[in-house]
């Protein structure tokens, strides 16, 4: 009865298909109220004066709420009032919030409410933000509370830095015979969900606090609404439905405390914050741009030797999670190679963008786009196969990563492996350029991948499991169902551990955190690993304990005994067995006597021997193991009007074990396509005072059908020996080199170093003549 | 949503469309005309386009012809652009109005809606600059034909409460040989960075541009210049872009200067294929 490596249909397809899917807008309550924003329209402005008056007195309207100087809110520095407060920071910051009987209301009496504003200097880029006279985005950095890991330093707009020093970079550039430098540089974007934000807040008589909210992080906003507003966390239920489409964007806690005030403005009464598509893209947190230069030095024969990076993360107008940004960009910093000599500096700096919520792949495809343009750029100086030189420079079990890790292996994958089957798949000895005709040249382009989830060191994840009176099997995890699939292959775990039908196995979809075993959030693709462990851990305790049930009934030792079937069986002789279904609620005996009771599994899991980093070398261990990879894309390019098209796309990912065939090639291939979107059109379009001009989808314009190129995807499999059936996260991975191997195939292309996103026409055109870029 | 109230009304005839107009009009609800919708919906929840009263008018019959009649095809302004692509009686418009937003869209947006809406893009137009068309238009002084080029080429000149009902292309433009290209910021989705259509009569090429400028236009000096065939193709192309009307756009499509870049390639490009046949 195998399960694991099959495509079992998703749990929730059904209702998905149907369109009987419940989102968090999708419900209703008696008595709900609405709320509606009022947003910034400056990017930096000091607040004048708010008139509420004629909002108050509007028809229907319950509550206008304003900002607040306390409590402030944030992740990792809590930076940020939930209403802007004296400042506005970014285009698109709340600034009062009105609650009334009906959207139409809230709204109408939203656009009542007259602000007056003192615009301020706008700081526009990160490399703006570092300036010494740069206008500060935070005047009092030094007082806000702060996370740890997380070094900010006041009087500035850098939010935190983190330092990786190995090794000794001066000495690895003196022995180079070869150095490069790169700069490169893209904006901010968005995530583009589907479904944009929402969230229902309820306070009832007795002070319980009920939400429900789109959201990755259910028991993130547990903590936080405990923490910054002091209510008693068993007194706070939240519950999250089906996310449609999060991709890091739902894991930043922000519309559920704004909803939260209102309600409680509104004497508790259930309110309902639906965010427009505006909103969703404007106001919520986004998609981190960011500013760096690498510079590598290296062999003749191409054996790199040292690294010096300076990554400038934009975190926009708020930390929120970029100081984990930045510190994930520097705990993988160079890319999958092995280097002996790196000093790094990754920095979060304040910036008056819209700020950064995290975005799948967690900071490395933004990393990756800088680091591997930079290999390529050495390639090409060294007049060397960039395939060659990557696989002469494979990080490999013996090397040790930038924070020291070594590396063994179990807890990274084979990258050589990868590389030549993607050599095989772009079949790479027909040659990287190729001319087609006069105009046209189909070029390649590649992209190494690594990635670790620098999740909290002591995250930890929690699965029930009970027995239903017929011997099937409910399953309750705290992973919420981003349509990733996870909870199907969570089901799929735990039916291959007990040998039954994944069928017979039924997932609770929705996570409440009252009643749902805490997964710390549903995020950097660990839901699988954590939640698959603890569900493997709660079949164990199952089987445990369905073992000594079936011992007394059939008169052995437990020891004696095997669970599959939905049956307990004597090993030497099946058929000598009991049904799952008759010891479920314990076992009756003929003369009515009964014993035991309903049986409930349960199994945790916690990250295991994870440490902070050293604060002046980064040395430590971020995160439990590497998924590695190698990608590729093909592209015809038109060298007269610089237009291309995506004809391939590749990638090879070392995935450990693949536990849902299609599942897994669906991920990948999301993510490829929402990587490439990323690479070749996404982006913000910031004018030169900070206002976002695109915050619609009929100017902001992801992928559509009709665009895709043809995907592959292929899997290598090392095993990562603590991971169930040693599988390894892979949700993000088919992202995270995308850009780089489409800006380094365009640049073979086009002949000229393409070192912006997105990676548009225009862009190339500008590149090819030397024309500046005239900020439009 | 839409944050305020309007009234909804669907006249059967022109007669009485262009009445409810000024009844509306004299009522302060400064009334639009509505076909597909879609547009309205997109700019009044932005609060773009304010009317306390919509006019209907896909139910008017004149507004829904789509045929030939003598030697002349009339096509209603509430037509769809996938019905005007499907029965394609003037290929040059299906390939022109098919590159307008997508498949969806185009089912809701309407011939005259794209000619006569706000986004200014009104791509459905170059044909009809390019076969000298002629507008009927219906307003209170009864129903009147015009030439397009007094009605769409340049901004939009349709006086107060007036409307289009239908074009009237003569037959023979939908057999002469065409070209339309349209050109986006990335790949195949978005608004035009360029459109041109090109449609070649009696030895003479005629070329129309969306994209270039706030509005649709076809230039007689422009084609004049493209048209001396003993001149050298970039010495007339040369010419051409220097006759364009200014200023140019320069947005986040795309910067004046990059529009004149690709508009050079892509008047190399139609120049290539029209001359060559």
């Amino acid at each position: 009865m195998q399960t694991i490596g099959k495509s079992v249909y998703r749990k929730e397809a059904p209702d998905k298909v149907t369109g009987a899917a419940k989102y968090a807008a999708d419900f209703q309550k008696p008595g709900m109220l609405y709320a509606k924003l009022v947003i910034s329209p400056y990017a930096h402005a000091r607040i004048k004066d708010i008139d509420i008056s004629e909002a108050r007195n509007m028809p229907g309207v319950r509550a206008v709420l304003t900002g607040q100087q306390a409590p402030l809110v944030g992740e990792e520095i809590r930076d940020r009032p939930p209403i802007a407060f004296g400042k506005v920071r970014y285009h698109g910051e709340p600034v009062a919030v009105v609650v009334a009987d009906t959207p139409f209301q809230s709204q109408t009496a939203a656009e009542r409410i007259r602000i007056a504003y003192e615009p301020l200097p706008v700081v526009n880029t990160p490399a703006d933000a570092i300036r010494k006279d740069a206008p500060l985005v935070h005047e009092n950095l030094e007082q806000y509370e702060k996370g740890v890991m997380t070094y900010s330093e006041p009087n500035t707009n850098i939010a935190n830095r983190i330092k990786i020093r190995k090794g000794n970079p001066a000495k690895g550039f003196l022995e180079s015979d070869v150095v490069v430098e790169n700069r490169i540089s893209f904006s901010p974007s968005d995530h583009a969900a589907m479904e944009t934000r929402c969230c229902i807040a309820e306070i009832a008589a007795d002070g319980v606090v009920t939400i429900t909210t789109s959201s990755q992080a259910p028991f993130m906003v547990k903590k936080i609404l405990s923490d910054a507003f002091g209510i008693e966390a068993g007194k706070i239920v939240v519950h999250t439905p089906l996310v449609g489409g999060a991709y890091g964007g739902k894991s930043s806690v922000q519309w559920e405390i704004i909803c939260y005030l209102a309600s409680k403005a509104a004497g508790g009464r259930p309110v309902k914050l639906y965010y427009t598509r505006e909103e969703d893209m404007l106001t919520a947190p986004g998609h981190v741009g960011l500013d760096a230069t690498v510079k590598l030095g290296c062999t003749k024969d191409g054996k790199l030797l040292a690294a010096e990076i300076v990554y400038l993360f934009d975190s926009g107008a708020y930390a929120d999670k970029s100081p984990d940004l930045n510190r994930a960009g520097a705990v993988d910093c160079t890319g999958p190679y092995h280097i002996e000599h790196i000093r790094c500096d990754s920095l979060s700096v304040y910036t008056n963008h819209p700020y950064p919520a995290p975005f799948r792949g967690f900071a490395h495809s933004e990393v990756l786009f800088a680091f591997e343009r930079t290999m390529d750029k050495l390639a090409a100086r060294l007049r060397m196969d960039p395939l060659e030189l990557r696989r002469k420079n494979a990080i490999v079990p013996g090397h040790t990563t930038p924070t020291r890790v070594l590396l063994n292996k179990s807890n990274i994958g084979n990258l050589p492996r990868c590389l030549e089957r993607l050599r095989e798949l772009m079949d790479w000895e027909e040659g990287t350029l190729i001319r087609l005709s006069d105009r046209k040249v189909r070029a390649k382009g590649i992209s190494c991948i690594w990635k670790t989830s620098t999740i909290n060191t002591n995250a930890s994840s929690g699965v029930i499991l009970l027995v239903n009176p017929d011997g099937s099997i409910n399953l309750m995890s705290g992973v919420v169902e981003i349509g990733t699939g996870t909870k199907t292959v969570l089901a799929q775990i735990v039916a291959e551990k007990l040998q039954m039908d994944v069928s017979r196995i039924h997932v609770r979809m929705e996570v409440d955190t009252q009643t749902t075993p805490e997964h710390w959030k549903t995020v950097g693709s660990r839901g699988t690993f954590m939640a698959g462990r603890a569900a493997l851990a709660a079949a164990d305790d199952l089987i445990r304990q369905l073992k000594d049930m079936a011992s007394r009934v059939l008169r052995c030792s437990p020891d004696d005994l095997e669970v599959g079937g939905e049956r307990v069986f004597l090993r030497d002789d099946p058929k000598t067995s009991v049904s799952v279904k008759d010891i479920a609620y314990g076992y009756t005996y003929p003369d009515g006597n009964a014993i035991g009771g309903q049986i409930i599994g349960r199994g945790n899991y916690i990250l295991r021997r994870m440490t902070y980093l050293d604060p002046e070398t980064g040395a430590g261990v971020p995160g439990p193991e590497w998924t590695v990879g190698a990608q590729g894309v093909v592209v015809e390019y038109d060298r007269r009007d610089h237009t291309y098209q995506i004809i391939k796309a590749v990638s090879v990912i070392d995935i450990g074990k693949v536990l849902n065939a299609k599942a897994a090639e669906g991920q990948v291939i999301g993510a490829m396509s929402m990587g490439l979107s990323f690479a070749g059109r996404e982006t913000f379009e910031i004018d030169r005072n900070g206002i976002v001009r695109n915050p619609q989808l009929r100017i902001y314009r992801p992928l559509r059908f009709g665009e895709h190129p043809e995907y592959i995807v292929d899997f290598v499999e090392t095993p990562q020996l603590d991971a169930p059936y040693g599988a390894r996260g892979v949700g993000e991975h088919g992202l995270l080199g995308m850009p780089a191997a489409l800006a380094n195939s365009l640049s073979l292309a086009a002949g000229t170093d393409l070192n912006r996103l997105p990676l548009i026409p225009e862009m190339i055109w500008r590149a090819k003549e030397g024309v500046s870029h005239d900020s439009v | 949503m839409i944050p305020y109230d309007f009234e909804y009304y669907r006249p059967a005839s022109i007669a009485e469309t262009v009445r409810l107009f000024w009844v509306l009009d004299h009522q302060g609800k400064s009334p639009v005309y509505y076909s597909g919708g879609t547009e309205i919906i997109t700019l009044a929840r932005l609060h773009l386009i304010k009317t306390g009263a919509v006019i209907d008018i896909k139910h008017i019959p004149e507004c829904r012809a789509l045929g030939f009649e003598q030697n002349r095809l009339v096509l209603g302004a509430a037509l769809s652009l996938t019905k005007l692509e499907e029965a394609n009686p003037f290929p040059l418009l299906s390939k022109t109005s098919s590159g307008v937003a997508d498949r969806t869209a185009r089912n809701k947006i309407t011939l005259g809606g794209n000619l006569c809406g706000q986004i200014f893009y009104r791509e459905a137009a170059l044909p009809f600059l390019l076969a000298d068309s002629q507008a009927v238009i219906a307003g209170r002084d009864g129903i009147q034909r015009r030439s397009v080029h007094d009605v769409f080429n340049g901004g939009l000149r349709l006086g107060k409460g007036e409307f289009l009902v239908q074009l009237l292309t003569e037959r023979s433009y939908s057999g002469l040989p065409y070209v339309s290209v349209k050109k986006r910021k990335q790949w195949e989705t978005g608004y035009p960075l360029i459109t041109v259509s090109a449609l070649r009569k009696e030895e003479r090429l005629r070329v129309a541009f969306s994209g270039l400028c706030p509005f649709p236009f076809r230039s007689a000096e422009l084609e004049e210049d493209l048209n001396r065939r003993h001149v050298p193709l970039e010495t007339r192309i040369d010419q051409a872009v220097r006759r364009l009307p200014a200023p140019l756009l320069n947005d986040i499509e795309g910067s004046s200067e990059y529009r004149i870049f690709v508009l050079r390639n892509l008047l190399a490009e139609v120049m290539e294929e029209m001359e060559g046949r």
